[in-house]
């Protein structure tokens, strides 16, 4: 990458799907806007996460993930 | 300028014009009108308020051929142009009448070159270019702007509106009052054109049913005080004088600036605000709102903490207040949080305010010690009451249905929520005000009183969705069908659909695939239907909206065509692609092609679930034989249900056996021995007197308790449990109690009282002390009744002996929603409150002959010496030990130990753990009408998963591989529901009746012996591979 490109980081959220899912959707019934570079994958609970999402979120090559719940 | 208006209109019209839109003012509003003949052009309005290009654009798509001269700004016109040139209309036939924008409109609009030299304008309309406003941008269908009811009136609507965010269903709205075509000002129906789902009609009529039933419910709740009315806070006249609603909703993110908090007069961010308690409460001279609102000071401390995370740390809130009233559970707590956290409490009522040049407001107020002062504010909040609308008060008079003094429904207080007429119910503020947990134990009681009487006709009016038997598709081949959902132009306006349809026919596995406009309409769930049997589809994805609102829709339409219900994922391509990716078309659609591929990735690796059906046991089980107990064992068997109610003594009736009259003076004594003889009388109810329950099994719906009488155990099979163990009363340490017998508590007083133990004729004076024990370091609670118990207890004195001196010695007097009265009363008797601070309480000194109350009175600044004949404490209710019951059925107990609910606001009476329920004060200090609405509040939920005839499972729960599985035990100690246990052959076992489904046992095992059905691994696996 060269230092004219902007970096836009590729991010996977897992949210849980009582708060944070639905507050992502809410963005969305708000009409809110945010970058097309988030890809969101929906858990029961963030009971369920596994450090072995994220290490292969990373090894699926994101730059980021992001847990809410 | 008008008349030059005026003229060119006239002559538009004598030449043949079909007539002239302009603005016209009706009823208090301005709207556009077609001017149709001279005489109406003399109410043709001349100050620009708002554009009347998109009424223009409506009307000539309707009718091409009318020919009209418009009233238009330059920003107008120039939109008028680009729709010109998109093709949408023809202006051939329009003839413009120009007109100049005020230096205040132009300040409205953020306009950069407004014309305000109206007689030097030529009409060049060369400013249009000028114009920064995206007039197109603001052409969307409904051209009404009106206050939002949703935001308090500080954001606009239009007039066909979704009334907010998370409104039930999620659909449009219209304000027939505002809207043009219902009212008839023009043929708008802007909205009927675009609406591609025609769901709108406009002529549709109000129709009036007739509906049959054999209970009704009244819960229109209240409308807040209008503080408009008072003067003094010139809520009308300073826009930076809010109402706390109005507060509410700027904290909010979904309110007029999204969380930012600003104020509305130059939205700039305030530095200091203050609050001032009990607006249109507890206030006799400008309104007649006796009664304390019961909500408002936990609100505004609940209001300020919530700024103070939102502003930065140098927000200076002050709450001036005449007392503060935090009796529910914890909130006493959190007062003293607010109060750490730099939240300033003034004991003072402001009696002017002043407004500034820079908009701040000066506030003038007296101290406790008599000082004035005044402090400047960036804004004022008004904690402004609640009150019953006179809609609510005419219906309830037309209904004949009796009110308080205060205008909320009257009731008695051994039935909370009935009315004077039998066969109605009241609940929530229109009975009182009070908050919400209130509110919903309410609710839930009045169901229970409601259905009472009708649950002989339970199920009689039921009809069950008839289903095809579950086809097997078990290692077959999947054929998986993807429907793609437009939307309207929800989806469809953003992303291109087609390009999807495209890309899911390329994708494994997929046999079926087909884009329709609104995938949810009931059509298309029937073609749905059909092909998912015409094509032998096994596998079903919907890319549409969410799953949180449509999952379960779809999920039917799968077992319509006999497919089970978890064969089927969503993606997600509105809520989070369309909606939020609006401005970038390109890669929303790039993003839902990888959600459908990770939804088809899913749906291949998913098993057909199957949801357990459990028996349930239809009987109950009631611990605490005492007012709550009673009530719940009573209800519940008025219900139809077989009842076991367990009582440790050998009486029913707890400490309500002690007391003689409740709050309104009604006979407990009475309403005890009548309850009593109803639970011997039914055959529906047993009670085990002198017993304990000593073991439970079992959960939701098959619990087996056994319960041990005189030594012998009886077993007890149950669906459901209500725990209502009760509370008792503090023994104090302080204020000389136990050294002498003229020192008593409150609780002893009621007794001496009720057998004539002492006499307050005889006596001259007496003491009441506030606080004993309760609202102290190691017991952080309000208990919630005793200052209604001690202006009881002093009017009393003051009745039998209106000689005597009662003095009452508080902290705060907590006299909450129409109790106020009372303290009125006991002030107007002349009964003294003399207020003090927990640094330097009351002390009490015993003589010879007498005892001796000495404090320091904060107004007078002087201290008192009071010789009297009595002391009477506040004592403290305080919990009993209930943690073995709390370790049988698996329920917590706070750190007061009072038993802990599900939801503190939503569900008072559950228990995180299904099928167990509290009431009465094992949950929280509270009166007796309360109890006996927690009581039946508890058996309406009870009886909620009693009636049901089978408990259905949810398939999503985890799954242990014994094979894996070492016996560690980690997964048993993380479960929150302790669904998962050691089985007979030490491995781990999950209960499908217990577990959520949350995955925190996958998440917590070394040997990945645990699994989660519906989010497996591998399906999670799948996702993030799927995502590239």
């Amino acid at each position: 990458m060269t230092s004219e490109q902007k970096f836009i980081p590729k991010i996977t959220a897992f949210l849980c799907n009582w708060c944070s899912y639905g507050a992502a959707d809410l963005a969305g019934v708000s009409r809110l806007s945010y970058p097309s570079s988030i890809r969101v994958i929906r858990i029961p609970c963030t009971g369920r996460m596994s450090p072995k999402f994220i290490l292969q979120a990373f090894r699926q090559g994101f730059d980021g993930v992001w847990v809410s719940g | 300028m008008n008349e030059y208006i005026e003229q060119e209109a006239r002559k538009a019209l004598e030449e043949g014009f079909d007539g002239v839109l302009g603005l016209k003012n009706r009823w208090g509003q301005t709207g556009p009108y077609l001017f149709r003949n001279e005489e109406e052009l003399d109410d043709i309005q001349t100050e620009p308020k708002f554009g009347l290009a998109k009424t223009i654009r409506t009307m000539l798509k309707r009718r091409p051929d009318l020919k009209i001269a418009a009233v238009l700004r330059g920003c107008d016109v120039r939109a008028l142009q680009e729709l010109e040139d998109l093709g949408e209309i023809s202006t051939g036939n329009l003839r413009y009448l120009g007109i100049s924008c005020s230096l205040e409109q132009a300040a409205l609009c953020n306009c950069a070159k407004p014309i305000y030299d109206t007689a030097t304008c030529t009409g060049c309309w060369n400013c249009l270019e000028a114009c920064p406003e995206d007039a197109i941008a603001r052409i969307n269908t409904c051209p009404i702007l009106q206050p939002s009811e949703y935001n308090s009136g500080l954001a606009q609507r239009k007039a066909i509106y979704i009334p907010y965010a998370q409104a039930v269903p999620l659909k449009a709205t219209r304000d027939r009052e505002h809207c043009l075509t219902t009212t008839g000002v023009m043929d708008c129906k802007g909205c009927e054109n675009v609406c591609q789902a025609e769901a709108i009609v406009h002529d549709d009529q109000e129709r009036t049913k007739d509906i049959e039933v054999g209970s009704i419910i009244l819960s229109s709740g209240f409308q807040p005080f209008d503080p408009s009315r008072f003067d003094t806070y010139s809520y009308a006249e300073f826009k930076n004088v809010v109402t706390a609603l109005e507060f509410e909703r700027i904290l909010a993110a979904t309110g007029p600036w999204m969380g930012h908090l600003v104020r509305p007069g130059d939205e700039q961010e305030p530095k200091k605000i203050a609050f001032l308690q009990c607006v249109g409460s507890r206030e006799m001279n400008r309104c007649d709102n006796e009664y304390c609102s019961s909500v408002c000071c936990m609100y505004a401390i609940k209001e300020s903490v919530i700024a103070k995370e939102h502003a930065a740390d140098d927000l200076d809130i002050s709450i001036y207040y005449m007392d503060i009233r935090t009796p529910g559970k914890d909130f006493e707590r959190y007062y003293e949080k607010a109060k750490d956290k730099g939240v300033r409490f003034i004991r003072s009522r402001v009696h002017t305010i002043l407004e500034q040049p820079d908009g701040s407001l000066q506030l003038q107020y007296v101290t406790d010690d008599g000082q004035k002062l005044t402090e400047d504010y960036d804004m004022v909040v008004l904690s402004h009451g609640l009150e019953i609308s006179d809609n609510a008060r005419s219906m309830a008079e037309n209904m004949g249905i009796e009110l308080t003094k205060g205008g909320f429904i009257q009731s008695s207080d051994f039935s909370p929520v009935a009315t004077n007429r039998s066969g109605i119910y009241a609940c929530g503020a229109l009975a009182g005000p009070k908050d919400i947990p209130q509110s919903v134990m309410e609710a839930s009681a009045a169901a229970c009183a409601a259905t009472s009487n009708l649950s002989q006709a339970r199920h009689s009016m039921t009809r069950e969705a008839q289903l095809p038997p579950e086809q097997n598709v078990r290692g077959d081949r999947p054929r998986v069908g993807v429907f793609v959902c437009s939307c309207g132009i929800n989806i469809a306006g953003v992303i291109d659909v087609q390009e999807l349809v495209e890309h899911a026919r390329s994708l494994p596995h997929v046999e079926f695939v087909d884009n329709n406009l609104f995938t949810c309409s009931q059509d298309t769930q029937d073609t749905m239907a059909r092909v998912i049997r015409e094509q032998g589809l096994n596998r079903v994805v919907v890319a549409a909206c969410t799953p949180k609102t449509h999952e379960a829709v779809f999920q039917e339409t799968l077992q319509a065509a006999g497919l089970n219900k978890y064969l089927f994922e969503m993606a997600n391509i509105r809520n989070q692609d369309s909606w939020v990716h609006g401005q970038e078309p390109e890669t929303a659609t790039r993003k839902a092609k990888e959600l459908i591929g990770m939804a088809v990735s899913k749906v291949l690796l998913n098993d057909p679930l199957e949801e357990v059906k459990l028996d349930i046991t239809p009987a109950a089980l009631v611990i605490g034989g005492g007012l709550a107990g009673m009530n719940a064992a009573v209800e519940l068997a008025g219900q139809g249900f077989q009842t076991h109610l367990v009582e440790q003594d050998s009486q029913l009736g707890g400490i309500g056996r002690t007391k003689r009259k409740t709050v309104h003076n009604e006979p407990i004594q009475t309403y005890l021995s009548d309850m009593t003889r109803r639970i011997e009388e039914d055959p529906l109810i047993q009670a085990h007197l002198q017993s304990k329950v000593s073991k439970v099994s079992g959960f939701v719906g098959n619990f087996t308790s056994t319960v041990t009488t005189d030594g012998q155990d009886t077993e007890i099979e149950h669906g459901a449990v209500i725990i209502a163990t009760g509370a008792r009363e503090h023994i104090p340490e302080e204020y000389g109690y136990g050294q002498d017998k003229r020192i008593m508590t409150n609780h002893e007083i009621e007794q001496a009282l009720s057998r004539k133990e002492i006499d307050p004729g005889s006596m001259n004076t007496a003491v009441f002390i506030q606080c004993v024990g309760s609202r102290e370091p190691q017991r952080q609670y309000c208990s919630r009744i005793c200052c209604t118990q001690t202006l009881k207890a002093a009017l009393e004195f003051k009745e039998a002996n209106p000689n005597i001196q009662v003095f009452v010695l508080y902290r705060d007097i907590r006299t909450y929603g129409e109790r106020e009265s009372l303290y009125k009363e006991a002030r107007a008797r002349g009964i003294i409150f003399v207020r003090f601070d927990p640094e330097s309480k009351p002390e009490v000194s015993l003589n010879q002959d007498s005892v001796e109350v000495s404090l320091t009175d904060p107004l007078l600044g002087v201290k008192l010496d009071i010789q009297t004949d009595l002391i009477g404490l506040a004592s403290a209710v305080v919990s009993r030990d209930n943690s073995e019951l709390a370790q049988m059925f698996k329920v917590p107990v706070d750190e007061d130990g009072w038993f802990l609910e599900a939801h503190q606001k939503l569900r008072p009476v559950d228990f995180a753990t299904d099928g167990v329920f509290m009431a009465g004060t094992c949950h929280y200090p509270k009166p007796i009408e309360e109890s006996v609405t927690q009581a039946q509040a508890a058996v309406a939920r009870a009886v909620c998963m009693l009636s049901s005839r089978e408990l259905s499972l949810p398939g999503t729960v985890a799954v242990i591989d014994q094979s894996k599985c070492v016996g560690c035990g980690v997964c048993w100690t993380v479960c929150p529901y302790q669904a998962v246990s050691e089985n007979e052959n030490k491995l781990a076992e999950v209960n499908r009746a217990l577990c959520k489904g949350c995955g925190t046992c996958v998440a917590s095992c070394r040997s990945g012996a645990p699994d989660l059905n519906g989010f497996t691994q591998e399906e999670i696996f799948a996702e993030l591979d799927a995502l590239v």
